[in-house]
């Protein structure tokens, strides 16, 4: 399977006449695209607000991040949830480097919302800090789930893919300034040299701990809750066949940008050839059940037994009871004879002092950690806040508390909250260190 | 110029070894001993004002006092560090530079340091409480231990931030909180090179060391259970409607109890649950599904079970911390014993 992907690097966006990219310029006729935007009925009020890095900006409640992209030859966008379902990972995808769609509440948040401070100390917690961000500021008929603290976020989740496809269309007809390659001949026609190599295999454990569906991460639109663990191309989650869900604290969710920019796959398909032979995705789950994390982890390992690995990397969407499952796999792995290396973030507590994940084992003798979920933030006010600052402590937000917004737009939260901090896609160079 | 004051047993103090190890407590003007290395190695940013003597057996025999006549010494003195030893191997020297380092930081909040061997008992008792630098095993290494302390010493005094225990050198204590990987280097980065290295045998560094693994032992049966006082404790937030107690919804440091003894079973409406990790639709809907009122009301009719404790206890078990959970833990544990409950049903989400 091969796919191009070509890079458009966007350097500023501003309002114009009509929605184009020239010299590192991407003008977004704002009319046009909150048509696209407003094509959702339940979607009752929204504008367009650019932040940048650097910014003197506050934003919250962020529900997800799209990376603005179009496909040029072999699929759609986000097969089987905005379009069409059909397979990716092929042909050509144009992309508006360095920009961002955000999806913002107007007004209302909840426990899996985020905040993005685009410059000062809190820039730092987050990789979203470092891009162009086009805010999708809305707000929804949603009544159903106004007053409710876990939200699907559906109305503005879909409008952020639609809106990021219609300005990723701006570029389908240009050529890139860069073409990244991204080839993976079948397994059996591999060439002896990459044969060779240390076979390897990268799990990457959705979150989907939802029983009712629009919570979880989807896979072709494909409720992640609903799966057993299964092999995929690289290519298909660097193209887009993996949508973030809304459930979680929003530190340790993977935006559905982070999914076709994991970081970790695109590093394993460097070494591949080099260092390692790059077996493959495999694509499992995190389950409230038991059985279901057993059955889960049983079906990672024959996996990636029956594929020959040697080696594999875990990341875990999520933590606390998760961590049972993300345990049960690398367990499961390194008995298989499989050597693990796990991302995941954990939660010590505001002191630091508590335990690092909710389940242990001797075998989890290799793992990056990319956050402590509980980590106290305080921050200085910030001169503009997209979005509205008060959801931060009034809508249950999971790094938020009644008291969390002082006087003046001053916070203070714990880490949960920030929009997509502990990137166990391993984005962000972040990490817990002991004092 | 900044001052500190330097602890020493009576050995350093040059009063004498084992014989005057009975040494009561005393302080002096200026340096004494290893101090007078700790004064050059200080200057001209700090200076060892005074200096604490005691004997290792008396602070070991008679601590309460030991520690109170030295923090009375120190109640009318400034100073803005505490430093002790260093201890090497002595065992009762270690400690007490513990006991006396823990109590100056506890009754002044100034920093505190101290070094010993990594096998001093003290090194145990106290790594979590405070700066313990690893030292020699003998006073052979007083020129390389006195020096640690001293920069650390300073680099605190000049209110530069502390970083983490590798990079300082001080042993860790437990607390995990976040950083950022110098030159950037992503997670993703880190876990291929992690994974690489232990692909093909080479060292590589955990940045999660796993702590030592605390199982709790199955209780025994309870012998006879239609004798048994039962009680309901539950990590899955349900509380009675309105949540009186304000217990969070995540990350809870609070837990809730709730006189049941009128009711037969929890009914829908008067009680909720207010947990945010799992869809609360089943629970609300019965909140016996999390605590099984009903259940144990029905054994308790049939004589079964002696009786069900008067109490529920909530609380929320999601994005808790280990710490919080535990200390909640033993407090309701209390509770149970001082009220005789022979066992406990738990039921988490």
């Amino acid at each position: 399977m091969k796919l191009e992907i070509g890079n458009f690097y966007v350097q500023d966006i501003v309002f114009g006449e009509k929605t184009f990219f020239q010299n590192g310029v991407l003008t977004i006729n704002k009319e046009e695209a909150l048509k696209v935007v407003l094509e959702d009925d339940n979607i009752i009020s929204a504008d367009l607000v650019i932040a940048k890095k650097g910014d003197p900006i506050r934003i919250t409640p962020v529900k997800e991040a799209v990376e603005p992209r179009c496909k040029v030859s072999g699929g759609v966008m986000f097969p089987g949830v905005t379009n069409k379902l059909m397979p990716v990972g092929k042909g050509r995808t144009h992309v508006l480097k360095e920009s961002c769609v955000l999806a913002v509440g107007e007004h209302w948040g909840g426990f899996q919302d985020g905040l993005i401070d685009m410059s000062g100390p809190g820039a730092k917690q987050t990789i979203f800090s470092e891009l162009l961000n086009i805010c999708l500021v809305a707000n929804t008929n949603e009544e159903f789930e106004r007053h409710e603290q876990q939200k699907k976020n559906k109305a503005l989740r879909w409008a952020a893919m639609r809106l990021a496809e219609y300005l990723g269309n701006c570029v389908k007809d240009l050529e890139p300034e860069e073409l990244e390659v991204y080839e993976n001949p079948p397994l059996d026609q591999r060439s002896k040299k990459v044969n060779q190599l240390p076979n390897v295999v990268y799990v990457l454990q959705l979150q989907s701990q939802m029983l009712e569906s629009g919570y979880n991460a989807l896979v072709y639109g494909w409720d992640a809750n609903s799966m057993l663990p299964t092999l995929m191309n690289p290519n298909e989650l660097l193209d887009g066949a993996i949508v973030s869900g809304s459930f979680m604290p929003s530190s340790s969710k993977i935006s559905t940008y982070q999914h076709a920019n994991n970081a970790t796959i695109k590093r394993l398909m460097k070494e591949h050839g080099e260092t390692i032979n790059f077996l493959g995705v495999i694509v499992s789950n995190l389950n409230v059940q038991l059985e279901e994390k057993q059955r889960s982890a049983f079906f990672v390992r024959q996996l990636a037994t029956s594929l020959g690995a040697e080696g594999a990397i875990v990341s875990e969407e999520g933590y606390g009871n998760p961590d049972s499952d993300f345990i049960l796999v690398i367990n499961e792995l390194e008995d298989a004879g499989i050597k693990v290396v796990g991302i995941t973030n954990e939660c010590t507590g505001r002191d630091g002092k508590s335990q690092s994940l909710v389940d242990l084992s001797e075998k989890a003798d290799a793992i990056v950690s990319t956050g402590n979920v509980s980590q106290y933030i305080q921050l200085e006010p910030m001169e503009v806040v997209i979005g509205e600052l008060e959801a931060l402590a009034r809508d249950g937000n999971s790094g938020g508390w009644d008291g969390s917004v002082l006087k003046e737009g001053s916070i203070q939260m714990e880490n949960n909250g920030i929009f997509c901090a502990d990137s166990s896609s391993g984005n962000h160079h972040k990490t817990v260190v002991e004092y | 110029m900044k001052k500190a004051i330097h602890y020493i047993n009576q050995f350093f103090g040059q009063i004498g070894g084992e014989d005057k190890a009975d040494f009561e407590p005393e302080i002096r003007e200026g340096a004494v001993g290893p101090g007078l290395l700790l004064n050059n190695l200080l200057s001209p940013e700090a200076e060892v004002s005074h200096t604490i003597i005691c004997g290792d057996n008396f602070m070991g025999s008679n601590k309460e006092e030991a520690i109170t006549r030295i923090l009375n010494y120190l109640a009318d003195k400034e100073f803005d560090v505490f430093i002790a030893g260093p201890a090497f191997m002595a065992g009762r020297y270690g400690v007490a530079c513990g006991e006396i380092c823990k109590a100056v930081k506890g009754r002044f909040n100034v920093p505190v340091i101290t070094s010993m061997y990594v096998e001093n008992p003290g090194v145990e008792m106290f790594r979590k409480e405070i700066y313990i630098f690893p030292g020699g095993n003998g006073a052979v290494t007083m020129r390389i231990d006195v020096p640690k302390m001293a920069t650390f010493a300073k680099k605190i005094l000049s209110g530069e931030t502390i970083s983490s225990a590798e990079n300082e050198g001080y042993l860790p204590r437990s607390i995990r909180l976040e950083a950022f990987k110098e030159d950037a280097v992503s997670g993703a980065d880190r876990a291929v090179n992690m994974l690489l290295k232990k692909i093909n045998g080479e060292e590589f560094k955990t940045e999660m060391p796993m702590p030592v693994i605390d199982r709790v032992p199955i209780a025994t049966p309870v012998k006879d259970l239609s004798q048994a006082t039962i009680a309901l404790v539950n990590s899955g937030g349900i509380v009675p409607l309105g949540n009186p107690d304000r217990i969070q919804s995540a990350s809870a440091t609070k837990w809730g109890k709730y006189n049941i003894t009128d009711l037969d079973r929890l009914q829908a409406g008067e009680w909720e649950t207010i947990h945010a990790g799992f869809d609360p639709s089943a629970a609300n809907s019965d909140p016996n599904c999390i605590v099984p009122l009903d259940a144990l009301k029905s054994f308790e009719n049939e004589g079964k079970i002696g009786r069900v404790h008067e109490y529920v206890y909530s609380t929320v078990g999601t994005g808790t911390t280990q710490a919080e959970a535990s200390r909640m833990g033993a407090e309701i544990a209390q509770q149970l014993r001082e009220a005789n409950v022979s066992a406990v049903i738990l039921t988490s989400t």
